[in-house]
């Protein structure tokens, strides 16, 4: 959809300001927030919109969806009758971040994987013990499985206060 | 560069930190990360103070690679940069302790979603011009700031419920006083 001019110039500019902030504050790739964040708005993308609203090739399109699509922000569907894939934002990813990051699953994988290295370290304890590297692997290990014991709890409690809160609020308008 | 011969232990033990780097590598990735930062950053979680030389050697990334993501992890306040003592170069040291670090990204959110709700308010006045009303993609914003609003508070009242800022600055100043 083309949008009235003036309407595009707002649009650029939240683009660019998550475009630009999201990397600062997470550490992630600017043109992934740059697509993410035309995804707030349009929602409904192909990767050939998003070259001409962005101006980045098809290469960087390209790579910047599937890491969007691996990691469930948005989906993926052929158009029926074409080769053509139309990319979907069901949902803002503040509204659900456990779905968003699939905590309990990555989670779950990462504990178990960590509890096995914990065991390893401690099987080659008497001959490592001494490397400084060991130390300190051994120690993000451990603070890891602490923290992430943590976290469903923590976030069960967050995803039901916001859904709440999220409730109340619409009720009010 | 010193290619010494690794013991076997030694050998295993670079295996089981390549596992932690992956695991943790792949939370980066989730955030939206490059899969090369995420690399590098979890590298510099676990060693706390690197060198580029260093890096190079655990990830096998070129040159430009690791110094590219080096600035990166810099300007995001990830490490700081400082000159090796009586030699060329530099080292690089994680901002903080992992626990420190871990919990920043809480306080930074905090932080973000107060710049995010700011901005919006700029962009609300720039939309609210009846003019625009009728035009095309005005539709598509005003969904977009209508669940904004609703959503933003709810996370400020998540954060105070929870009091995540406060746990937070006390456990800085206790890593704090424990340095002196």
């Amino acid at each position: 959809m083309v949008f009235d001019p003036e309407i595009r110039r707002i649009e650029q500019e939240i683009v660019d300001f998550f475009a630009e902030k999201a990397s600062e504050h997470t550490g992630r790739h600017p043109i992934v927030s740059m697509v993410m964040a035309y995804f707030y708005i349009r929602r409904s993308l192909t990767q050939r919109d998003l070259r001409s609203l962005t101006g980045f090739s098809a290469g960087a399109i390209s790579k910047a969806v599937r890491q969007l699509v691996d990691i469930n922000m948005i989906t993926r569907e052929m158009i029926p009758g074409t080769h053509t894939h139309r990319y979907k934002m069901e949902m803002l990813p503040f509204r659900s971040p456990s779905y968003f990051l699939q905590t309990e699953k990555t989670l779950e994988i990462a504990h178990k994987e960590l509890v096995e290295l914990k065991k390893s370290l401690d099987a080659y304890g008497d001959v490592m013990r001494d490397v400084e590297v060991y130390q300190k692997v051994y120690a993000v290990v451990a603070h890891l499985l602490e923290q992430i014991s943590k976290v469903p709890l923590f976030m069960t409690l967050i995803e039901e206060e916001l859904e709440k809160f999220v409730k109340t609020e619409k009720r009010k308008r | 560069m010193k290619h010494g011969k690794t013991a076997p232990s030694e050998e295993r033990l670079r295996r089981v930190e390549h596992k932690l780097v992956e695991i943790i590598g792949n939370f980066g990735y989730l955030k939206g990360r490059s899969a090369k930062t995420s690399e590098v950053m979890a590298y510099i979680y676990i060693r706390q103070e690197v060198t580029q030389q260093l890096l190079r050697e655990l990830t096998g990334f070129s040159l430009g690679t690791v110094s590219a993501a080096l600035q990166d992890l810099e300007e995001i306040g990830f490490v700081s940069k400082h000159p090796i003592p009586n030699a060329r170069g530099y080292f690089y040291r994680l901002a903080g302790s992992p626990s420190q670090v871990l919990s920043r990204s809480m306080l930074d959110f905090q932080g973000y979603l107060s710049e995010i709700s700011g901005f919006l308010e700029t962009v609300e006045a720039k939309l609210s011009k009846p003019s625009l009303s009728t035009k095309l993609g005005h539709s598509n914003l005003r969904s977009f700031l209508d669940e904004m609003n609703v959503l933003i508070p709810a996370y400020e009242h998540v954060l105070q419920k929870f009091q995540i800022i406060r746990l937070d600055s006390t456990r800085k100043q206790e890593g704090a006083t424990s340095h002196q």
